[in-house]
């Protein structure tokens, strides 16, 4: 995991505890269940994590911890400083250079640049996977059906749009490739 | 004219060995005759389709999937390899048995063709089976039936221009089912329909392919084809790939 990846989730983290406790004071317990609730079990949590966010968040003054419930549990509370952060991040479109870098057009990348590898190949292959992971998308969506599962489709139709984005580029690089040995035969396709 | 390279193999696509084969291709090319140039719209392609499947054929323009879905459906004839719909091998087949089948059959869903517009949705789906010598009140009674199991019977009334294009494609949809054909066949349903509706599309077609009927999905949308059992793709009239989705899974 590249470190602007991991900075990234770590910042997804940080404020989606933060929107939940816009609605309202929690335990970690509970911010985990329902992180978990909303993105449909996409990006699991573990309890580590939530308390080490919090604790960054107490640091920052974004939230505030306040009594133990009867199981010991300290309840946290969002700060106004915390408000002004989430209102800020709805706000604030994600721009593309927060995002991971694309392993996969490095490959592709390298692959029409290193001698003797088969290009066509190297698509076909990965056309082929990621077709059957929007397949698989496709068929956890099929089973969500209740209009309660709303957060979860939206998860699952961004992961199917990114298949589907994957899967167009991958027959652009085709035919970009097709084109090329054609006008270019000697090159290698 | 067809040239036979031995080396690749194309890949044969697996097949369900649980279910009725419904539709069968083995080794079909067809060839067309352009001035003094033979033009190979698809190559010794042979593909299985059963009961219960849902399959997209992806492409890029050019690739064969609409001429394949005709030869499927007995609206194009295959130059070599045999087509199996139902168990009757359609190459042999008299133009009115073949018409006959195709009517009793096959179902088709086309982006456009569509509905008669001096028809009522409801007079739309009876058509086939009005062709067909169905008594007017029963093919009546079967067509409200088939808008009822699709969720539009409060649509039957209407001409097809006040409808939205959802609702159009739908009972499209409708026509291409009435009187239980178990063969499918969709080129590029989903058209320009927003993808949400575009999704409902697929809805249908799959409950009917999970009904039992095997259904045949030509779309150059990936989103589409997400919701296929098995997904060919076709390059130059050749099956190159497929993509299986959950073999071990229990449906």
């Amino acid at each position: 995991m590249n470190t602007e990846y991991a900075y990234s989730v770590f910042m997804s983290i940080r404020h989606g505890l933060l929107a939940l406790l816009s609605q309202g004071s929690r335990h970690g317990y509970q911010l985990r269940a329902e992180f978990e609730a909303s993105t449909g079990a996409t990006w699991p949590l573990n309890i580590g994590q939530v308390y080490t966010t919090l604790a960054r968040m107490e640091r920052d003054g974004l939230v505030a911890p306040g009594e133990q419930d009867e199981q010991g549990r300290i309840v946290y509370s969002i700060t106004p400083d915390g408000a002004t952060e989430v209102g800020r991040w709805f706000a604030t479109p994600i721009t593309q250079t927060e995002r991971p870098r694309d392993e996969l057009a490095i490959k592709l990348a390298m692959a029409v640049t290193t001698q003797d590898v088969d290009v066509a190949g190297v698509v076909q292959a990965q056309r082929t996977a990621t077709m059957r992971t929007l397949q698989e998308l496709t068929r956890s969506k099929r089973g969500l059906d209740s209009p309660l599962d709303t957060a979860q489709t939206l998860i699952l139709d961004s992961k199917i749009f990114q298949a589907e984005a994957e899967l167009r580029w991958l027959d652009h690089c085709e035919a970009v490739l097709s084109r090329r040995s054609l006008q270019h035969p000697q090159e290698k396709q | 004219m067809i040239d036979r390279d031995p080396s690749p193999v194309p890949p044969v696509a697996e097949e369900d060995p649980g279910r009725a084969l419904v539709v069968e291709l083995a080794d079909v090319s067809r060839v067309h005759v352009e001035g003094t140039q033979f033009v190979v719209a698809l190559k010794e392609v042979s593909l299985k389709v059963s009961a219960g499947e849902l399959i997209a054929v992806m492409g890029p323009s050019g690739s064969g999937k609409s001429t394949l879905l005709n030869i499927a459906g007995g609206l194009d004839r295959a130059t070599s390899g045999g087509v199996m719909v139902e168990g009757e091998l359609l190459n042999v087949l008299l133009p009115s048995r073949l018409a006959a089948l195709r009517r009793r059959r096959v179902g088709y869903v086309f982006q456009d063709l569509n509905l008669i517009p001096s028809l009522t949705a409801v007079e739309n789906v009876m058509l086939p089976r009005e062709l067909d010598g169905v008594r007017t009140a029963k093919a009546r009674q079967e067509a409200l039936a088939v808008l009822g199991e699709i969720g539009v019977a409060d649509l039957a009334e209407r001409f097809p221009d006040e409808l939205s294009g959802g609702q159009r494609q739908r009972v499209a949809i409708a026509r291409a089912l009435v009187g239980e054909r178990r063969l499918i066949l969709a080129d590029e349903p989903t058209g320009a329909l927003d993808t949400a509706t575009g999704d409902d599309i697929l809805r249908l077609l799959r409950a009917r392919a999970d009904a039992g009927a095997a259904v045949i999905l030509v779309t150059h949308e990936p989103r589409y084809a997400g919701w296929a059992d098995r997904v060919v793709f076709l390059r130059d009239g050749q099956i190159v790939d497929s993509a299986t989705a959950g073999l071990a899974s229990a449906r």
